[in-house]
Protein backbone atom coordinates (compact mmCIF):
# COMPACT_ATOMS: atom_id res chain seq x y z
CA UNK A 1 0.00 0.00 0.00
CA UNK A 2 2.87 2.14 0.73
CA UNK A 3 4.41 2.46 -2.26
CA UNK A 4 1.30 3.40 -4.43
CA UNK A 5 0.67 6.32 -1.80
CA UNK A 6 4.02 7.46 -2.25
CA UNK A 7 3.85 7.03 -6.09
CA UNK A 8 0.63 9.01 -6.34
CA UNK A 9 2.69 12.23 -4.04
CA UNK A 10 5.16 12.11 -6.42
CA UNK A 11 2.79 12.44 -9.64
CA UNK A 12 0.96 15.62 -7.59
CA UNK A 13 4.34 17.04 -6.86
CA UNK A 14 4.84 16.70 -10.34
CA UNK A 15 1.74 18.60 -11.74
CA UNK A 16 1.24 20.80 -8.46
CA UNK A 17 2.85 24.27 -8.59
CA UNK A 18 4.68 25.78 -6.03
CA UNK A 19 2.16 27.09 -3.44
CA UNK A 20 1.74 30.52 -2.40
CA UNK A 21 3.52 31.63 0.04
CA UNK A 22 2.40 34.80 2.43
CA UNK A 23 6.32 35.92 2.08
CA UNK A 24 5.88 36.30 -1.91
CA UNK A 25 2.62 38.12 -1.60
CA UNK A 26 3.94 40.39 0.90
CA UNK A 27 6.73 41.52 -1.54
CA UNK A 28 3.99 41.99 -4.42
CA UNK A 29 2.45 44.81 -1.66
CA UNK A 30 6.05 46.33 -1.36
CA UNK A 31 6.84 46.27 -5.07
CA UNK A 32 3.87 48.21 -5.79
CA UNK A 33 4.67 50.67 -2.17
CA UNK A 34 7.98 51.20 -3.98
CA UNK A 35 6.07 52.10 -7.15
CA UNK A 36 3.92 54.63 -5.45
CA UNK A 37 6.29 55.90 -3.40
CA UNK A 38 10.24 56.15 -4.80
CA UNK A 39 11.10 58.88 -7.27
CA UNK A 40 13.66 57.34 -9.60
CA UNK A 41 15.05 58.04 -13.22
CA UNK A 42 16.35 55.22 -15.10
CA UNK A 43 16.81 53.89 -18.79
CA UNK A 44 14.94 50.30 -19.56
CA UNK A 45 14.78 47.96 -22.51
CA UNK A 46 11.74 46.38 -23.78
CA UNK A 47 11.83 43.05 -25.25
CA UNK A 48 9.32 41.50 -27.30
CA UNK A 49 10.12 38.85 -29.78
CA UNK A 50 13.30 39.69 -31.67
CA UNK A 51 12.90 43.44 -31.13
CA UNK A 52 14.17 45.80 -28.57
CA UNK A 53 13.62 49.15 -27.60
CA UNK A 54 15.29 51.56 -24.95
CA UNK A 55 13.24 54.35 -22.93
CA UNK A 56 13.98 56.53 -20.71
CA UNK A 57 12.15 56.11 -17.89
CA UNK A 58 11.48 59.49 -14.76
CA UNK A 59 9.23 59.55 -12.01
CA UNK A 60 9.10 62.18 -9.33
CA UNK A 61 6.60 61.98 -6.13
CA UNK A 62 6.64 64.88 -4.00
CA UNK A 63 4.15 67.44 -2.04
CA UNK A 64 2.80 68.67 -4.94
CA UNK A 65 2.10 65.35 -6.51
CA UNK A 66 3.42 62.90 -8.42
CA UNK A 67 4.47 62.73 -12.30
CA UNK A 68 6.29 60.23 -14.81
CA UNK A 69 8.03 60.45 -17.59
CA UNK A 70 8.74 58.20 -20.40
CA UNK A 71 10.34 58.66 -23.66
CA UNK A 72 11.63 56.48 -26.23
CA UNK A 73 15.22 56.71 -27.30
CA UNK A 74 14.94 54.16 -30.50
CA UNK A 75 12.97 54.79 -33.43
CA UNK A 76 10.77 57.26 -33.72
CA UNK A 77 10.48 59.47 -30.88
CA UNK A 78 7.68 59.82 -28.79
CA UNK A 79 6.80 60.47 -24.93
CA UNK A 80 4.38 59.63 -22.63
CA UNK A 81 3.46 61.91 -19.46
CA UNK A 82 1.40 60.95 -16.48
CA UNK A 83 0.24 63.11 -14.05
CA UNK A 84 -2.55 62.04 -11.48
CA UNK A 85 -5.13 63.10 -13.68
CA UNK A 86 -4.42 62.19 -17.32
CA UNK A 87 -2.40 59.98 -19.47
CA UNK A 88 -0.42 62.44 -22.18
CA UNK A 89 1.02 60.56 -25.40
CA UNK A 90 3.06 62.73 -27.36
CA UNK A 91 3.73 62.16 -30.99
CA UNK A 92 6.01 64.84 -32.62
CA UNK A 93 6.20 63.13 -35.99
CA UNK A 94 1.90 63.80 -36.45
CA UNK A 95 2.09 66.80 -34.08
CA UNK A 96 -0.65 65.23 -31.86
CA UNK A 97 -1.34 64.53 -28.17
CA UNK A 98 -3.51 62.03 -27.07
CA UNK A 99 -5.16 62.21 -23.54
CA UNK A 100 -6.23 60.01 -21.40
CA UNK A 101 -8.10 61.28 -18.42
CA UNK A 102 -8.19 59.55 -15.46
CA UNK A 103 -11.57 60.62 -13.98
CA UNK A 104 -12.73 59.65 -10.52
CA UNK A 105 -10.28 56.65 -10.32
CA UNK A 106 -6.57 56.50 -8.68
CA UNK A 107 -3.93 57.15 -11.45
CA UNK A 108 -2.26 53.81 -10.53
CA UNK A 109 -4.58 51.17 -8.57
CA UNK A 110 -2.37 49.76 -5.50
CA UNK A 111 -1.83 46.24 -4.75
CA UNK A 112 -4.69 46.38 -2.03
CA UNK A 113 -5.36 43.51 -0.30
CA UNK A 114 -8.66 42.36 -1.70
CA UNK A 115 -6.23 42.88 -5.03
CA UNK A 116 -4.09 40.32 -3.81
CA UNK A 117 -6.62 37.88 -2.70
CA UNK A 118 -7.65 37.83 -6.56
CA UNK A 119 -4.11 37.27 -7.56
CA UNK A 120 -3.76 34.42 -5.45
CA UNK A 121 -6.71 32.93 -6.74
CA UNK A 122 -5.69 32.81 -10.10
CA UNK A 123 -1.84 32.48 -9.59
CA UNK A 124 0.95 30.47 -7.84
CA UNK A 125 3.21 33.08 -6.10
CA UNK A 126 6.47 32.11 -5.06
CA UNK A 127 10.03 34.26 -4.25
CA UNK A 128 12.68 32.44 -6.27
CA UNK A 129 16.44 33.12 -5.97
CA UNK A 130 18.22 36.17 -5.26
CA UNK A 131 20.23 37.76 -8.60
CA UNK A 132 22.14 40.70 -9.21
CA UNK A 133 20.38 43.50 -11.80
CA UNK A 134 21.61 46.77 -13.15
CA UNK A 135 23.78 47.00 -10.22
CA UNK A 136 20.95 46.21 -7.52
CA UNK A 137 20.36 42.88 -5.39
CA UNK A 138 17.18 41.60 -6.58
CA UNK A 139 14.38 39.24 -5.19
CA UNK A 140 12.77 37.14 -7.84
CA UNK A 141 9.14 36.66 -7.52
CA UNK A 142 7.33 34.34 -10.28
CA UNK A 143 3.52 34.27 -10.71
CA UNK A 144 2.41 31.06 -11.93
CA UNK A 145 -1.24 31.28 -13.89
CA UNK A 146 -3.26 28.41 -12.31
CA UNK A 147 -4.55 27.82 -16.11
CA UNK A 148 -3.80 28.18 -19.66
CA UNK A 149 -6.05 31.53 -19.58
CA UNK A 150 -3.11 33.61 -18.84
CA UNK A 151 0.27 34.07 -18.83
CA UNK A 152 3.03 33.65 -16.02
CA UNK A 153 5.16 36.62 -14.60
CA UNK A 154 8.52 36.40 -13.23
CA UNK A 155 9.23 39.62 -11.39
CA UNK A 156 12.77 41.08 -9.82
CA UNK A 157 12.56 43.82 -6.89
CA UNK A 158 15.43 45.49 -5.46
CA UNK A 159 15.70 43.98 -1.73
CA UNK A 160 16.25 47.28 0.25
CA UNK A 161 13.72 49.89 -1.81
CA UNK A 162 11.12 46.84 -3.83
CA UNK A 163 11.74 48.73 -6.94
CA UNK A 164 11.22 46.36 -9.70
CA UNK A 165 14.17 46.48 -11.74
CA UNK A 166 13.09 43.47 -14.20
CA UNK A 167 9.45 41.66 -15.34
CA UNK A 168 8.80 38.92 -17.73
CA UNK A 169 6.20 37.66 -19.15
CA UNK A 170 5.87 33.89 -20.24
CA UNK A 171 3.67 31.59 -21.64
CA UNK A 172 2.12 28.13 -20.88
CA UNK A 173 5.15 26.67 -22.36
CA UNK A 174 7.38 28.89 -20.63
CA UNK A 175 8.89 30.97 -23.41
CA UNK A 176 9.60 34.87 -22.79
CA UNK A 177 6.73 36.74 -24.25
CA UNK A 178 8.13 39.78 -24.09
CA UNK A 179 10.86 41.51 -20.66
CA UNK A 180 11.18 44.90 -19.36
CA UNK A 181 14.85 45.03 -17.72
CA UNK A 182 16.46 48.37 -16.37
CA UNK A 183 19.61 48.90 -17.33
CA UNK A 184 20.45 51.92 -15.38
CA UNK A 185 18.40 53.09 -12.45
CA UNK A 186 18.99 55.83 -9.95
CA UNK A 187 16.65 56.01 -7.09
CA UNK A 188 16.06 59.44 -5.63
CA UNK A 189 17.88 62.90 -6.72
CA UNK A 190 14.93 63.91 -9.53
CA UNK A 191 14.61 67.41 -10.72
CA UNK A 192 10.44 68.66 -11.22
CA UNK A 193 11.97 70.40 -14.38
CA UNK A 194 13.68 66.85 -16.03
CA UNK A 195 9.78 65.70 -15.89
CA UNK A 196 8.53 68.74 -18.65
CA UNK A 197 7.47 67.09 -22.23
CA UNK A 198 10.15 68.28 -24.48
CA UNK A 199 7.42 69.17 -26.73
CA UNK A 200 5.66 72.49 -26.22
CA UNK A 201 3.59 71.03 -28.69
CA UNK A 202 1.37 74.43 -29.00
CA UNK A 203 -0.52 74.16 -32.13
CA UNK A 204 -0.63 70.25 -31.98
CA UNK A 205 -3.66 68.58 -32.62
CA UNK A 206 -5.05 67.21 -29.68
CA UNK A 207 -6.76 64.22 -29.21
CA UNK A 208 -9.09 64.16 -26.02
CA UNK A 209 -11.06 61.05 -24.76
CA UNK A 210 -14.36 62.16 -22.91
CA UNK A 211 -15.08 59.21 -20.25
CA UNK A 212 -18.50 58.71 -19.62
CA UNK A 213 -20.06 56.00 -17.68
CA UNK A 214 -22.10 53.42 -19.27
CA UNK A 215 -24.09 50.52 -19.12
CA UNK A 216 -23.81 48.34 -22.24
CA UNK A 217 -25.37 45.93 -20.64
CA UNK A 218 -28.64 48.03 -20.94
CA UNK A 219 -28.75 48.84 -24.61
CA UNK A 220 -28.18 44.34 -24.89
CA UNK A 221 -24.98 43.85 -24.67
CA UNK A 222 -23.11 41.11 -22.60
CA UNK A 223 -19.98 38.93 -22.62
CA UNK A 224 -21.76 35.34 -21.29
CA UNK A 225 -20.13 32.09 -20.95
CA UNK A 226 -17.14 33.00 -22.49
CA UNK A 227 -15.10 34.91 -19.94
CA UNK A 228 -11.88 32.92 -19.23
CA UNK A 229 -12.36 32.13 -15.45
CA UNK A 230 -11.28 34.24 -12.65
CA UNK A 231 -11.55 37.25 -14.64
CA UNK A 232 -14.35 40.07 -13.69
CA UNK A 233 -15.49 43.28 -14.69
CA UNK A 234 -13.93 46.07 -13.21
CA UNK A 235 -15.37 49.32 -14.96
CA UNK A 236 -17.59 50.10 -18.00
CA UNK A 237 -17.21 53.34 -19.69
CA UNK A 238 -18.17 55.20 -22.71
CA UNK A 239 -15.96 57.70 -24.72
CA UNK A 240 -14.79 58.56 -27.53
CA UNK A 241 -11.68 58.09 -29.27
CA UNK A 242 -9.49 60.90 -31.37
CA UNK A 243 -12.43 61.87 -33.76
CA UNK A 244 -14.02 58.66 -33.96
CA UNK A 245 -17.84 58.14 -33.37
CA UNK A 246 -18.21 57.12 -29.54
CA UNK A 247 -17.84 53.37 -27.62
CA UNK A 248 -18.12 51.51 -25.60
CA UNK A 249 -15.61 49.58 -23.21
CA UNK A 250 -15.51 47.34 -20.55
CA UNK A 251 -12.83 46.51 -18.69
CA UNK A 252 -12.12 43.10 -17.07
CA UNK A 253 -9.14 41.60 -14.44
CA UNK A 254 -8.14 38.74 -13.35
CA UNK A 255 -6.19 40.71 -10.55
CA UNK A 256 -2.89 41.20 -12.51
CA UNK A 257 -4.01 41.25 -16.36
CA UNK A 258 -6.77 42.96 -17.98
CA UNK A 259 -9.00 42.51 -21.01
CA UNK A 260 -10.63 46.00 -22.66
CA UNK A 261 -13.76 44.84 -25.19
CA UNK A 262 -14.31 47.81 -27.51
CA UNK A 263 -18.11 47.93 -28.78
CA UNK A 264 -18.80 50.94 -31.48
CA UNK A 265 -21.24 51.00 -34.75
CA UNK A 266 -19.44 49.78 -37.86
CA UNK A 267 -21.71 52.85 -40.05
CA UNK A 268 -19.15 55.41 -41.12
CA UNK A 269 -16.10 53.63 -40.92
CA UNK A 270 -13.44 54.06 -43.37
CA UNK A 271 -11.36 51.33 -41.91
CA UNK A 272 -12.56 47.60 -43.70
CA UNK A 273 -13.29 45.50 -40.33
CA UNK A 274 -10.57 42.71 -40.57
CA UNK A 275 -11.69 39.72 -38.19
CA UNK A 276 -8.91 38.20 -36.79
CA UNK A 277 -5.99 38.50 -34.29
CA UNK A 278 -2.99 41.07 -33.83
CA UNK A 279 -0.14 40.90 -31.52
CA UNK A 280 2.20 43.30 -30.03
CA UNK A 281 4.21 41.44 -27.46
CA UNK A 282 1.81 39.99 -24.74
CA UNK A 283 -0.77 42.46 -25.80
CA UNK A 284 -3.38 40.70 -28.52
CA UNK A 285 -6.03 42.48 -30.21
CA UNK A 286 -9.25 40.15 -31.81
CA UNK A 287 -11.72 41.98 -34.01
CA UNK A 288 -14.92 40.47 -35.56
CA UNK A 289 -18.07 41.92 -36.19
CA UNK A 290 -20.86 41.89 -34.18
CA UNK A 291 -24.55 42.88 -35.21
CA UNK A 292 -23.15 45.54 -37.41
CA UNK A 293 -20.86 46.73 -34.85
CA UNK A 294 -17.09 46.25 -35.01
CA UNK A 295 -16.00 44.39 -31.39
CA UNK A 296 -12.53 44.86 -30.32
CA UNK A 297 -10.71 43.10 -27.63
CA UNK A 298 -7.60 44.49 -26.13
CA UNK A 299 -5.67 42.24 -23.77
CA UNK A 300 -2.74 41.76 -21.60
CA UNK A 301 -3.41 37.47 -22.00
CA UNK A 302 -2.68 34.76 -24.37
CA UNK A 303 -4.32 35.10 -27.85
CA UNK A 304 -6.65 32.55 -26.60
CA UNK A 305 -8.26 34.28 -23.89
CA UNK A 306 -8.83 37.38 -25.88
CA UNK A 307 -10.30 35.73 -29.12
CA UNK A 308 -12.13 33.27 -26.87
CA UNK A 309 -13.80 36.80 -24.88
CA UNK A 310 -14.47 38.93 -28.31
CA UNK A 311 -16.51 35.25 -29.35
CA UNK A 312 -18.57 35.58 -26.31
CA UNK A 313 -19.40 39.30 -27.15
CA UNK A 314 -23.48 38.93 -28.07
CA UNK A 315 -26.27 41.24 -28.67
CA UNK A 316 -30.05 41.19 -27.85
CA UNK A 317 -31.84 43.52 -27.97
CA UNK A 318 -33.99 43.96 -24.62
CA UNK A 319 -37.54 42.94 -24.72
CA UNK B 1 14.35 32.12 -56.92
CA UNK B 2 13.22 28.33 -56.31
CA UNK B 3 12.91 29.95 -52.10
CA UNK B 4 10.93 32.37 -53.67
CA UNK B 5 9.21 29.92 -55.58
CA UNK B 6 7.85 27.42 -52.88
CA UNK B 7 7.24 30.87 -50.70
CA UNK B 8 4.84 31.81 -53.53
CA UNK B 9 3.15 28.79 -53.54
CA UNK B 10 2.58 28.66 -50.18
CA UNK B 11 1.02 31.97 -49.93
CA UNK B 12 3.40 33.30 -47.28
CA UNK B 13 4.52 36.54 -50.06
CA UNK B 14 2.42 39.67 -50.15
CA UNK B 15 1.20 41.00 -53.31
CA UNK B 16 4.47 43.22 -53.84
CA UNK B 17 6.81 40.36 -52.61
CA UNK B 18 4.93 37.74 -55.25
CA UNK B 19 5.28 40.43 -57.85
CA UNK B 20 9.18 39.38 -58.02
CA UNK B 21 8.62 34.93 -58.45
CA UNK B 22 5.52 35.64 -60.83
CA UNK B 23 7.51 37.58 -63.78
CA UNK B 24 10.31 34.63 -63.36
CA UNK B 25 8.20 32.16 -64.02
CA UNK B 26 7.47 33.76 -67.22
CA UNK B 27 10.61 34.00 -68.42
CA UNK B 28 12.86 31.76 -66.15
CA UNK B 29 13.08 28.22 -67.41
CA UNK B 30 14.67 26.61 -64.06
CA UNK B 31 12.07 28.80 -61.97
CA UNK B 32 9.48 27.67 -63.79
CA UNK B 33 10.55 23.71 -63.61
CA UNK B 34 10.70 24.26 -59.94
CA UNK B 35 6.94 24.91 -59.45
CA UNK B 36 5.76 22.31 -61.67
CA UNK B 37 7.51 20.33 -59.62
CA UNK B 38 6.67 21.65 -56.64
CA UNK B 39 3.52 21.04 -57.70
CA UNK B 40 3.73 17.42 -58.54
CA UNK B 41 5.14 16.63 -55.23
CA UNK B 42 2.32 18.73 -53.51
CA UNK B 43 -0.11 16.61 -55.66
CA UNK B 44 1.58 13.36 -54.81
CA UNK B 45 1.63 14.31 -51.31
CA UNK B 46 -2.46 15.04 -51.17
CA UNK B 47 -3.05 11.58 -53.24
CA UNK B 48 -4.72 14.16 -56.13
CA UNK B 49 -4.92 12.54 -59.80
CA UNK B 50 -2.11 13.10 -62.28
CA UNK B 51 -2.94 15.72 -65.20
CA UNK B 52 -3.14 13.65 -68.98
CA UNK B 53 0.13 14.17 -70.87
CA UNK B 54 0.12 17.56 -72.76
CA UNK B 55 -2.44 18.75 -70.26
CA UNK B 56 -0.72 22.43 -69.81
CA UNK B 57 -0.41 23.29 -73.73
CA UNK B 58 -3.82 21.90 -74.38
CA UNK B 59 -5.32 23.98 -71.46
CA UNK B 60 -3.45 27.12 -72.92
CA UNK B 61 -4.55 26.83 -76.50
CA UNK B 62 -7.82 26.39 -75.36
CA UNK B 63 -7.66 29.54 -73.13
CA UNK B 64 -6.32 31.68 -76.13
CA UNK B 65 -10.09 30.73 -78.12
CA UNK B 66 -11.65 32.02 -75.40
CA UNK B 67 -12.98 35.56 -75.78
CA UNK B 68 -11.40 38.68 -73.43
CA UNK B 69 -13.80 40.32 -71.22
CA UNK B 70 -13.14 43.97 -70.81
CA UNK B 71 -13.28 45.31 -67.38
CA UNK B 72 -11.12 48.29 -66.65
CA UNK B 73 -10.70 49.26 -63.42
CA UNK B 74 -12.03 47.06 -61.09
CA UNK B 75 -10.08 44.45 -60.43
CA UNK B 76 -8.21 45.64 -57.28
CA UNK B 77 -11.54 46.26 -55.55
CA UNK B 78 -12.92 43.34 -56.37
CA UNK B 79 -9.94 41.38 -54.90
CA UNK B 80 -10.19 43.49 -52.21
CA UNK B 81 -13.62 42.88 -51.18
CA UNK B 82 -13.96 38.78 -51.89
CA UNK B 83 -11.16 38.61 -49.14
CA UNK B 84 -12.91 40.61 -46.91
CA UNK B 85 -15.92 38.20 -47.82
CA UNK B 86 -14.17 35.34 -47.41
CA UNK B 87 -12.56 36.17 -43.78
CA UNK B 88 -16.01 37.24 -42.62
CA UNK B 89 -17.52 33.84 -43.72
CA UNK B 90 -14.48 31.74 -42.23
CA UNK B 91 -15.42 33.46 -38.46
CA UNK B 92 -19.19 32.26 -39.82
CA UNK B 93 -20.49 35.84 -37.99
CA UNK B 94 -24.03 34.84 -37.34
CA UNK B 95 -27.22 36.79 -37.98
CA UNK B 96 -25.50 39.95 -38.62
CA UNK B 97 -28.18 42.50 -39.16
CA UNK B 98 -28.25 46.46 -38.69
CA UNK B 99 -29.26 48.14 -35.50
CA UNK B 100 -28.52 51.76 -34.28
CA UNK B 101 -25.75 52.21 -31.55
CA UNK B 102 -28.05 52.39 -28.24
CA UNK B 103 -24.53 52.28 -25.13
CA UNK B 104 -25.52 56.18 -24.26
CA UNK B 105 -29.27 56.66 -25.07
CA UNK B 106 -31.16 53.60 -24.73
CA UNK B 107 -34.66 53.96 -26.31
CA UNK B 108 -36.53 51.22 -24.60
CA UNK B 109 -38.25 48.70 -26.25
CA UNK B 110 -37.60 50.24 -29.64
CA UNK B 111 -34.52 48.19 -30.84
CA UNK B 112 -35.10 45.91 -33.77
CA UNK B 113 -35.38 42.31 -33.27
CA UNK B 114 -32.08 41.18 -34.09
CA UNK B 115 -29.67 38.76 -32.16
CA UNK B 116 -26.22 37.84 -32.77
CA UNK B 117 -24.99 35.06 -31.01
CA UNK B 118 -20.97 34.02 -30.54
CA UNK B 119 -19.30 31.79 -33.40
CA UNK B 120 -19.19 28.10 -32.17
CA UNK B 121 -15.88 27.03 -30.22
CA UNK B 122 -13.29 25.67 -30.86
CA UNK B 123 -11.77 27.14 -34.21
CA UNK B 124 -7.91 25.44 -34.03
CA UNK B 125 -5.34 28.30 -32.94
CA UNK B 126 -3.64 28.22 -35.82
CA UNK B 127 -6.34 28.73 -37.89
CA UNK B 128 -6.96 31.99 -36.08
CA UNK B 129 -6.57 34.67 -39.09
CA UNK B 130 -3.99 37.02 -38.78
CA UNK B 131 -4.68 40.87 -39.21
CA UNK B 132 -2.66 44.02 -39.36
CA UNK B 133 -3.41 45.64 -35.91
CA UNK B 134 -6.65 48.24 -36.90
CA UNK B 135 -5.73 51.85 -37.15
CA UNK B 136 -6.68 52.93 -34.45
CA UNK B 137 -4.84 50.19 -32.22
CA UNK B 138 -2.57 52.87 -30.36
CA UNK B 139 -6.57 54.66 -29.09
CA UNK B 140 -7.25 51.46 -28.02
CA UNK B 141 -4.09 50.65 -25.93
CA UNK B 142 -3.80 54.23 -24.61
CA UNK B 143 -7.49 53.77 -23.42
CA UNK B 144 -6.58 50.35 -22.00
CA UNK B 145 -3.41 50.09 -20.62
CA UNK B 146 -4.97 52.59 -17.56
CA UNK B 147 -6.74 49.40 -16.27
CA UNK B 148 -4.05 47.47 -16.35
CA UNK B 149 -2.98 46.30 -12.57
CA UNK B 150 0.66 45.97 -13.72
CA UNK B 151 0.79 49.57 -13.41
CA UNK B 152 0.98 49.45 -9.67
CA UNK B 153 3.94 47.23 -10.33
CA UNK B 154 5.82 48.89 -12.76
CA UNK B 155 5.00 52.52 -13.14
CA UNK B 156 3.83 53.53 -16.83
CA UNK B 157 6.31 51.53 -18.35
CA UNK B 158 3.78 48.95 -19.90
CA UNK B 159 3.13 52.45 -22.36
CA UNK B 160 6.20 51.73 -24.32
CA UNK B 161 3.52 49.81 -25.92
CA UNK B 162 0.93 52.16 -26.82
CA UNK B 163 3.33 53.57 -29.15
CA UNK B 164 5.69 50.72 -30.10
CA UNK B 165 4.53 50.66 -33.66
CA UNK B 166 5.08 53.93 -34.86
CA UNK B 167 3.59 52.19 -38.65
CA UNK B 168 0.28 52.17 -36.94
CA UNK B 169 0.01 55.23 -35.92
CA UNK B 170 1.06 56.83 -39.60
CA UNK B 171 -1.21 55.01 -41.26
CA UNK B 172 -4.22 56.27 -39.34
CA UNK B 173 -3.73 59.84 -40.47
Amino acid sequence: MRPLVGALLLACAATVQAETTPEALGWLSKISQATEKLSYTGTFVYQQGESTETSRITRLVDASGDVEKLEALDGTPREIVRTSDAVRCYLPETRTVKVDRRSGRRSFPAMLPEQLDKVAQNYSVALGAIKRIAGYECQEVVLTPKDDQRYGYKLWADTKTGMLLKARTFDDKGRMVEQFTFTMLTIGNVPRESLKSRYAAQDWRIEDTSVVPANLAESGWSVRGGLPPGFLKVDEVGRRLGDAKPLGQIVYSDGLAAVSVFIEPSEGRTEPVRTGLSSMGAIHIYTREVANHVVTVVGEAPAASVRRIANAVEYRPRQ
Amino acid sequence: MKSKVSALMDGELDEHEASVPLAALERDREAFEAWRTYHLISDALQDAGALSQGFTQRFAARLAQEPTVLAPGRQAVRRERATWLALSAAASLAAVSLVAWLAFAPPPGSAPAAIAVAPEEPVAERDVARVPPPQTANDYLLAHQGYSPRLSLQGVAPYVRTVSDPQVERKAR
